[in-house]
């Protein structure tokens, strides 16, 4: 309000200058009423004219003809005036009351004019002083408030005639006041007075429409629109609307297929023998990596548009395989060559020379329908927490729980899943190799979704690498002299079990995203709609 | 010399906006050789493919706007300071509140603050240039946390202080999408750095690459603009677009990004007084705008302006598209009016209707013209005919435009709302008297040679039509005086001669100097004559067309000023 009350000051100044000076044809046709009842420009020479600011309430009627300063000086008076306090109308709502009584019948509008701050009151006045033509039906009223001043205003009833004739069609006292009333919500939801000067362009009104209102060009007429026009912010908020990703059946089902595909397979293979076996599993591999293509290509877990570089994109893609691939054959492979094998290739069958571990394979296939689900929660809860919050450290706030829970959800569901094929299989469930590749894969899945491709690439070459090694230095260890090779890779087994290669590997990699998820898919940015308005 | 032409969304494409005025603007001028740089708008805009381009086009460089690729370049520990200190600069220039913008004295933005926006965005350009990466790091939470702080800063726009979350993040997004030229690999020496002029075919995004070569390698930048971007954006951005805040710090960053175009352009040529206003509002200097009327083509229009007037005389034509804004109902209201004194008078409005609110409003017009004016006859036994008629460009009676304007002794526009009057300076080709309504560039185009009248006024619409219907000889008075205005002002050849013009006198102004090096690297003195500038080649036009290795004077054909030398050789 201090910024416009100023901007108010300095025009109310310049429109003081115009008028004395450079006034334009149109202004002085109707201010002729004006000079017309006075006789002489130097109003404030007049006889009669009172010099004390209690003289000037008390006859609120004469300052509108001559002089324009008075209700400044009149709303700015340190003390009250028995005239203000008995309930008489101060001089700019003599003034204002009439005008608004005949030209604005809307009760909203009324009220917005009835009570603005001072500065905004003594602009509209002083613009009614300036453009008023007393016309048949303003009159009675303001000289029922102004009854102090009815003698003086003897000259003005004189010419009824004249005034008449110089006042508009749709007599308006004050031009813009009309204007602002017509033109009310463009001059409302503006955020500036070229937005406004644009609209009213757009709805035809020139420089010579400006002219009219005593304005030099459409964008001072603009200016005064903006600076008079009430602003409290809170009468129209825009309603935001919450565009949360929605649920579609597509990516349900699609999610639900590699689980799917990947029972039957398991089911091909236990009824299949011999020669039968290899193209089943092979076969049934190619479904379920499409299958997993196919639901990571649509729905929550679908990466943002924009092609991420080539590089990033397939390095992460090869990674993820390395480490299923380690997940299904890995402990086995490592335990046989530990045993000095391996001696022969995987039968498929859980307590051959090479084992595989089905269970946490077939689990992690079916985590794919929870995995989407949690993405679906993080990105709508996310969203529902923009609109919500006020400043990015609100955000980040909310959005730590709401990670950390989705992250414990889903590793929730995995153990369940885990549990279901471990006693649907009858064989190990394999809980912690399976939950940190399954962490660690929803995590970086959830980064890649937000724009963050670099962080995941880079962590999950480090944990196929690490697998990778611990299957390579105990067959490089067999080369003569590089038995040491051998020695961490078999403490860390005679320790813990092989399980403790992937479960490390997998782990410092899920925890390190972890981290680095709590950083970034906290910030608002992560989150950010795509498309700007243009 | 070498002219740098940057289009947005336009030309060198087959759906542009501007594409015809360019095309002829660049055939026009075919002693220059012009590069064209082309930001363009759309994938179907890109996937339409080019237009067919005059020799002398040097080269063509495009870059999409409507999608960024990021590099993936992640920046380290000072380039992200760096980075922190432009953006918040930027972010801080576009939110300083009122108090700040505008200077007391004059209204143009105060300079401390244009400054300010100026150098952050110089400053974010160099470190695209020297970093990469900037468009991520537009995307980035730095970006949304410094833009955050700006707002809550004291002194900050008052909307923008009530920026949530989401607006932050749209804000940010669309700064992203805006400063999207800054990454661009066109500011080189051997790109716009080596143009000695950048041409921008219009304000806001297209003039940002301008603005960069201008600070890089000093080229001067001229700015055409036909439509203020300024103002469009304030329309296209309606109050139902986006929430206060974001229109309030959008709105903020375009009318800092046009007043530094507006500061840093050598010339300014606006295409009508309209733009020209809107231009100076924003802080661009008065002597260095210069008006460059839009040029049409007038050979069409040349055999019925030259012909003496054949028109039923008591015919009134309106030509348009057919919409609400041109207010037919009140020019139906003025045709009744005209009817009393004139009983004999027909209106023909040619023109097909614009949208489904066109068609619509078509509609109602008929509906009215209908009830004001019941069909008449000749006779008794006579088939009657309404005095008004709907007609459209094509139909037997008009079957070409100019056709159309010929048909009438007065053409007649109601419009409320007009930019610049393209029907009225058409009819103003043709040779005929025209009654327009004081809108736009109406005043500006007309000049004295037609009657004006003020808009919504269907009396005196009608009175200047009666009194021109009335008068054939001050119809025709006018009607050469329109015609002689318009080849003056409007035809194609004014304005790409008025080009030539501003071309010539941006280079002479402010001329780039460069330094060429010799190969010990030692600046080599005159070696950019000022012959450089000079238009047209010295080479000769053809000498681009050698093929290397074969001798100049065994390339071409027989030379003209020594027959007999050239047949002795053929023998």
């Amino acid at each position: 309000m201090n910024g416009s009350g100023r901007a108010e000051g300095a025009r109310d100044e310049g429109r003081a200058a115009m008028s004395g000076v450079g006034e334009p044809r149109a202004a002085r046709g109707a201010r002729g009423e004006s000079a017309g009842t006075l006789g002489e420009p130097g109003g404030p020479d007049r006889p009669g004219m009172p010099s004390g600011a209690d003289a000037w309430d008390a006859r609120p009627g004469h300052w509108p003809a001559g002089e324009r300063r008075a209700p400044a000086g009149a709303t700015d008076r340190p003390d009250p005036d028995p005239w203000e306090t008995s309930g008489t109308p101060t001089a700019t709502e003599a003034w204002a009351a009439p005008f608004d009584a005949r030209v604005l019948t809307a009760a909203d509008a009324s009220e917005a004019f009835e009570a603005p701050s001072p500065p905004a009151a003594r602009t509209s006045a002083a613009s009614v002083a300036v453009a008023r033509t007393p016309t048949a039906s303003v009159r009675p009223r303001a000289a029922q408030l102004s009854s102090p001043s009815a003698s003086t205003r003897g000259g003005a009833d004189a010419e009824p005639d004249r005034s008449r004739r110089a006042a508009p069609r749709r007599g308006a006292a004050d031009p813009v006041k009309a204007l602002l009333h017509r033109h009310r919500e463009l001059c409302e939801r503006a955020v500036d007075p070229l937005e406004i000067a644009a609209g009213l362009e757009a709805l035809g009104i020139t420089d010579r429409t400006a002219a009219r209102f005593r304005h030099r060009d459409v964008f001072s007429l603009a200016e005064e629109l903006y600076a008079r026009v009430p602003r409290d912010g809170a009468s129209r908020p825009y309603p935001e609307p919450v565009r949360v990703p929605r649920v579609s059946a597509g990516w349900i089902l699609l999610t639900l297929l590699p689980g799917a595909l990947g029972t039957a397979v398991l089911a091909g293979l236990h009824l299949t023998h011999g020669q039968a076996r290899l193209p089943v599993a092979l076969g049934g591999l190619l479904a379920v990596g499409l299958a997993v293509r196919a639901a990571l290509r649509r729905g929550p877990l679908a990466a943002a548009p924009g092609t991420p570089s080539w590089r990033t994109g397939s390095g992460t893609r090869a990674w993820t395989l390395c480490l299923l691939g380690y997940a299904l054959l890995g402990d086995g492979l490592l335990r046989a060559i530990l045993a000095g094998g391996p001696d022969a290739l995987p039968t498929g069958a859980p307590d051959g020379p090479w084992p595989v571990t089905a269970a946490p394979a077939l689990a992690l296939t079916l985590a794919c329908a929870p995995a989407a689900w949690c993405a679906h929660l993080l990105a709508a809860g996310a969203r529902r927490r923009l609109a919500g919050s006020r400043g990015l450290e609100d955000f980040t706030a909310a959005a730590r729980p709401l990670l950390l829970g989705t992250f414990a959800l889903f590793l929730g569901a995995l153990t369940a899943l885990l549990a279901l094929c471990g006693a649907a299989l009858h064989e190990g469930a394999h809980y912690p190799q399976a939950l940190t590749l399954g962490a660690l894969l929803l995590l970086a899945r959830l980064l890649t979704v937000h724009h963050r491709r670099h962080a995941p690439a880079l962590v999950l070459a480090a944990a196929a690498a690490t697998e990778a090694a611990a299957l390579a230095l105990p067959l490089a260890g067999r080369l003569p002299g590089c038995a040491f090779l051998a020695t961490p890779v078999q403490t860390l087994v005679d320790a813990w079990g092989t399980a403790a290669v992937p479960v490390l590997a997998c782990g410092t990699a899920a925890l390190t995203l972890l981290v680095h998820a709590q950083r970034t898919l906290t910030q608002a940015s992560a989150h950010a709609p795509t498309g700007a308005p243009e | 010399m070498r002219i740098g032409l940057l289009t947005e969304g336009g030309y060198p494409y087959v759906s542009g906006d501007a594409g015809l005025w360019c095309d002829r603007l660049v055939r026009g001028l075919a002693q220059h050789e012009f590069d064209l740089y082309a930001l363009s708008r759309s994938r179907q805009q890109e996937d339409a493919g080019w237009g067919p381009l005059p020799p002398h086009v040097g080269r063509v460089r495009t870059a999409p706007l409507w999608t960024a690729e990021d590099d993936g370049v992640a920046y380290g520990r000072r380039a992200r300071r760096r980075f922190t200190e432009c953006y918040g600069e930027l972010a801080a220039a576009v939110c300083a509140g009122s108090d700040e913008v505008f200077d007391a004295a004059s209204r143009a933005m105060s300079p401390h603050l244009a400054d300010r926006f100026g150098n952050a965005l110089y400053g974010l350009a160099e470190l695209a240039r020297d970093e990469g990466g900037l468009i991520g790091a537009l995307r980035s939470d730095i970006a949304v946390r410094t833009l955050e702080r700006a707002c809550r800063a004291p002194g900050a726009l008052r909307t923008a202080r009530e920026a949530r979350v989401p607006d932050l993040l749209t804000v940010a997004a669309h700064l992203e999408r805006a400063l999207r030229p800054l990454s661009l690999d066109w500011y080189g020496d051997d790109a716009l750095g080596a143009a000695d002029l950048c041409h921008a075919t219009a304000g806001g995004p297209a003039a940002l690459p301008g603005l960069l070569a201008r600070h890089f390698c000093d080229v001067p930048l001229l700015v055409t603009e036909y439509g203020v971007q300024l103002r469009s954006h304030y329309l296209a951005l309606g109050p139902d677009a986006a929430a206060p805040a974001v229109r309030a710090l959008l709105a903020a960053f375009h009318g800092r990004l046009a007043a530094e175009v507006y500061r840093r352009a050598a010339i300014l040529t606006p295409g009508n007084a309209h733009a020209r206003r809107w231009q100076e509002r924003c802080g661009a200097d008065r002597h260095r705008i210069r008006t460059v009327h839009p040029g049409m083509e007038a050979s069409r229009f040349a055999e019925i302006g030259e012909s003496p007037d054949r028109a039923d005389p008591g015919t009134l034509v309106w030509v348009g598209r057919v919409e609400p804004a041109k207010d037919l109902v009140s020019l139906l209201h003025a045709f009744a009016e005209v009817r009393k004194e004139q009983p004999k008078a027909r209106l023909r409005i040619i023109g097909a209707p614009a949208g489904p609110e066109g068609e619509a409003y078509l509609g109602h017009c008929r509906v009215l013209a209908a009830q004001l004016f019941p069909d008449e006859a000749e006779g008794v036994h006579a088939v009657g005919d309404n005095p008004v008629s709907f007609e459209e460009i094509g139909d037997p009676e008009a079957p070409t435009l100019p056709d159309a304007y010929a048909a009438g002794a007065v053409v007649v526009l109601s419009s409320v709302v007009e930019g610049f009057p393209i029907t009225l300076a058409e009819a103003m080709f043709c040779g005929r008297a025209t009654v327009s309504t004081d809108v736009g560039a109406v005043l500006e185009v007309i000049g004295g040679t037609g009657l004006v009248v003020p808009p919504r006024n269907p009396r005196a619409l009608a009175e200047a039509c009666v009194a021109l219907l009335r008068d054939p000889e001050r119809r025709e008075r006018l009607g050469a005086a329109a015609r002689a205005r318009a080849l003056e002002l409007f035809t194609v050849e004014q304005n790409i001669a008025a080009f030539h013009c501003i071309y010539l006198e941006v280079v002479a102004r402010c001329p780039v100097r460069r330094v060429v090096l010799d190969e010990a690297g030692e600046p080599l003195p005159f070696a950019t004559p000022p012959e450089a500038h000079v238009p047209g080649r010295w080479t000769g036009p053809t000498a681009r067309a050698l093929t290397r290795g074969v001798p100049g004077w065994a390339a071409g054909g027989p030379v003209r000023a020594t027959p007999l030398a050239t047949a002795e050789g053929a023998q």
